[in-house]
């Protein structure tokens, strides 16, 4: 359990870390009990090896050159499963493009997120998510659409909170700051997370801010910030049980930073080997949030290891049919990409419309 | 059927990949998402997975080949699968062309010149636009978009470039286009040219190629290269290691003379720190490096590369040859990692193990020395008055002049040799590193 008093002794200018079990799945905090039931627990566990199935199968659907690029979620799973898990039907979800596990469970299809990454258009209107934005490519410009949403969510008199998320790198940025500052000034319930990974592609975090951690940037805005361990699913759901909690009820913003790292490339077209060494990445393997919780459970005898290739093959199974959902899915009609934007298409439009098909047609089938 | 598995853009923008490794050989059954092929691009080294379940029937490409982006990397026969989806899977057609031809002269229409104006203007930018309020001649010398350097390659080469069909953006004539029309320029007199047989077959530069290129330039621009070479009779080193080779070879290591020169550099870098060095121009100081760590040239096929051993006066003979047998066998596979190959503080090159007495090693800059092992030979060298037969071993050595002064150069080759001539000292002399290095407590 995570409360008020709990935030006190974790002052994030204090440069304190909320962590509720280590490495190794031993609990730090004595007496520390879960809100979740020894069943959601499994389950969130099961959803963590679904959706780092998915993601490394993703990541070989663009090598196969079915998927035009990907941002690999590895290593971080655990915050977007406990956001998930805390995350209600009415509050907003507003990703910046590395949370799978968090529109999954908005209800965003496995199918929509590889139509996205096939450049399909299709794939950012959700069938069946409710309350979910788009990927952000413009780093932290989702941050103000947050802003803007919690802004709406006091306006309309709705009990309701945004989830609004950004990377290390995105705090960098003008928009982080003005997105901040608007949620405070207009006392917006939004719960903005930095998913700390220790990279904005090649930059290392020490390249990035002077500031003794991210959270800290929270207090110019007049905000409670919090910094948690983000390998820790315990401690990253007490948090967003928290924080939502306190959003909605005091109608207040609150930064949580998340302290993680990114196991994987950037996307598809980065390669960290040329940046960082391996003993660094090994280091960091050892504190991987599924591995986490595996030996929790499997204390706790409420996980049988042995049972995971078979499940893990069924997941293949559902992700697969999934992709071909996505492979399958009727063609964007190349019009549609010049047609919208004026009323007759001007001739530089039509030039590079003509240029594209030229480029279509001669392409090694790149479509 | 056959299912053609072709090498996608994998990188956001990428035109072509070169073949690393191939994991499967043909005939070999394979499942989908098992890797295929290493490849090599210009944001990326990684392997492709097979997307289909089968057996390979083809493979295209050799290592080092490379593939073009939508060019096929290998067949796979589909058992139970036939027909209609060979089809389709064969067919991947290109969209048909739009039904709306955008009718503007002089676009992509092979043989006409771009002319400018017209609409081909560039967005964001001024030229062309001129042009287009000029009148345009219409015979004669017509008005051609290129850079300035791609005016004056044209004129160095004796090409109109308005005879050009330019491929860049709004009909720019490109450097390529102009070095492409170089070839199709007819011969200048003869009616009819003979057959003229090409001059050179071009090959494009590997990335490894391209940094060596680049690093030999840095270190040649910017260290004043300075040489010395001497030799030294070893025959007690040449029986050292003929007692120590089979006692290693059932550990199961080859042993070189390298070792025993890593170990005598590494011990007399203790005493010249100054060889173990940098120089920092810009905040005008000299950076003494508190390790040892020595880079080592290995020859490998696809070019140069120098892993380095971190702390090299602190390691034994056998951990030396192991690392060495090590490298050996990764480097030429490609399999060292980033970290192995930084954070070197000096460099060996042994070219005397492929061939040659003396070199002139260019140093790995920034670093401020290098050594060089040339091939030891049977000579008559004099000893006590007499002329007897020695194994006489050749060392060459370049120094960055800047902070290295002949004197140091000298001294520090002197004790070197003197090391190599008596391999007891080698092992007498070394305190196992445990004092450790100070580089600045000279």
């Amino acid at each position: 359990m995570f409360d008020i008093k709990t935030l006190e002794s974790y002052q994030a200018i204090d440069n304190k870390l909320y962590q509720v079990m280590d490495a190794e799945g031993k609990l730090v905090i004595p007496k520390w009990k879960s809100s979740l039931d020894n069943e959601q627990i499994v389950q969130a566990y099961r959803d963590l090896l679904f959706v780092r199935t998915a993601d490394m199968m993703a990541v070989a659907y663009q090598r196969q050159g079915r998927m035009f690029t990907y941002p690999p979620n590895l290593g971080q799973e655990a915050i977007h499963i406990a956001a998930g898990l805390v995350m209600q039907e009415k509050d907003w979800l507003v990703p910046a493009f590395r949370e799978l596990g968090a529109w999954l469970a908005k209800g965003v299809k496995l199918s929509e997120v590889f139509l996205y990454f096939r450049g399909h258009e299709d794939g950012s209107r959700f069938q069946e998510a409710n309350r979910v934005l788009p990927v952000a490519v413009p780093i932290s410009s989702q941050l103000l659409h947050a802003s803007g949403l919690g802004y709406a969510l006091n306006y309309q008199g709705e009990d309701a909170a945004v989830f609004a998320f950004v990377g290390d790198g995105g705090t960098s940025e003008g928009d982080f700051h003005e997105a901040l500052n608007f949620a405070s000034v207009w006392d917006a319930p939004v719960v903005f997370v930095i998913q700390n990974n220790q990279f904005a592609i090649s930059v290392p975090l020490a390249m990035q801010t002077r500031s003794k951690n991210l959270a800290v940037k929270g207090i110019a805005y007049g905000m409670e910030s919090i910094m948690v361990d983000g390998n820790d699913i315990f401690a990253m759901h007490d948090v967003f049980s928290f924080a939502r909690d306190y959003a909605v009820t005091n109608k207040r913003p609150i930064l949580i930073e998340a302290v993680t790292y990114r196991a994987g490339a950037h996307t598809t077209s980065d390669d960290p080997t040329k940046y960082r060494t391996s003993e660094e990445e090994e280091e960091w393997a050892k504190k991987d949030p599924v591995l986490r919780l595996q030996k929790w459970l499997t204390r706790k005898k409420l996980w049988d290891v042995s049972t995971e290739e078979e499940l893990i093959a069924s997941y293949r199974k559902k992700i697969d049919a999934e992709f071909e959902i996505a492979e399958h899915y009727p063609e964007y009609n190349i019009d549609d990409v010049f047609g919208y934007l004026y009323e007759e298409m001007p001739d530089e439009l039509k030039r590079q419309k003509n240029d594209y098909m030229n480029f279509i047609n001669s392409s090694g089938g790149v479509k | 059927m056959k299912y053609i598995f072709k090498f996608a853009d994998i990188g956001e923008g990428l035109e072509e990949g070169i073949i690393i490794e191939w994991y499967v050989e043909k005939g070999q059954s394979i499942s989908s998402g098992d890797p295929v092929v290493k490849m090599e691009t210009d944001k990326v080294v990684t392997d492709i997975p097979s997307p289909k379940d089968g057996i390979i029937s083809q493979r295209f490409g050799a290592v080092g080949d490379t593939i073009k982006v939508g060019d096929a990397l290998v067949e796979i026969d589909i058992p139970g699968v036939e027909g209609e989806e060979a089809v389709k899977t064969a067919a991947e057609q290109p969209l048909p062309p739009s039904e709306t031809k955008v009718e503007e002269k002089g676009f992509g229409v092979v043989g006409t010149i771009e002319v400018a104006g017209e609409g081909a203007y560039l967005p964001s930018s001024g030229e062309g636009l001129p042009a287009a309020e000029a009148p345009v001649k219409q015979e004669g010398t017509r008005k051609v978009l290129a850079t300035p350097v791609a005016r004056a390659m044209a004129k160095d080469l004796g090409i109109d470039i308005t005879t050009i069909t330019g491929t860049g953006p709004a009909g720019r004539v490109t450097k390529k286009d102009i070095e492409r029309s170089k070839h199709q320029q007819p011969a200048a007199s003869p009616a009819q040219p003979a057959p003229v047989k090409e001059q050179f077959t071009s090959q494009p530069l590997s990335m490894i190629r391209k940094t060596i290129a680049r690093n030999m330039i840095r270190s040649k621009q910017n260290a004043t290269h300075m040489s010395v070479m001497d030799e030294v009779e070893i025959t007690p080193l040449v029986e050292a290691r003929a007692s120590l080779k089979p006692h290693f070879a059932e550990l199961g290591v080859n042993i070189s003379y390298l070792p025993f020169v890593i170990r005598a550099v590494s011990m007399a870098l203790r005493e010249y720190p100054i060889l173990n060095a940098e120089l920092d121009m810009e905040a005008e100081r000299i950076i003494y490096k508190n390790n040892i760590n020595i880079g080592i040239a290995v020859d490998a096929d696809d070019g140069l590369v120098v892993p380095v051993i971190p702390d090299t006066d602190q390691k034994s003979l056998l951990e030396l040859a192991t690392k060495l047998n090590d490298f050996a066998t990764r480097a030429p596979k490609r399999e060292l990692k980033l970290d192995e190959l930084k954070g070197g503080t000096f460099s060996i090159t042994s070219f005397g193990s492929i061939g040659g007495y003396y070199a002139v090693p260019v140093i790995n800059y920034p670093l401020v020395a290098i050594l060089g092992v040339g091939k030891i030979t049977h000579k008559p060298v004099a000893k006590d008055g007499e002329i007897v037969v020695g194994n006489v071993l050749p060392i060459s050595m370049s120094v960055d002049h800047r902070i290295v002064d002949g004197g140091d150069v000298a001294r520090f080759l002197n004790l070197v040799l003197e090391y190599l001539q008596n391999p007891l000292l080698l092992l007498s002399m070394w305190d196992g590193g445990k004092e450790g290095y100070k580089g600045e407590s000279k």
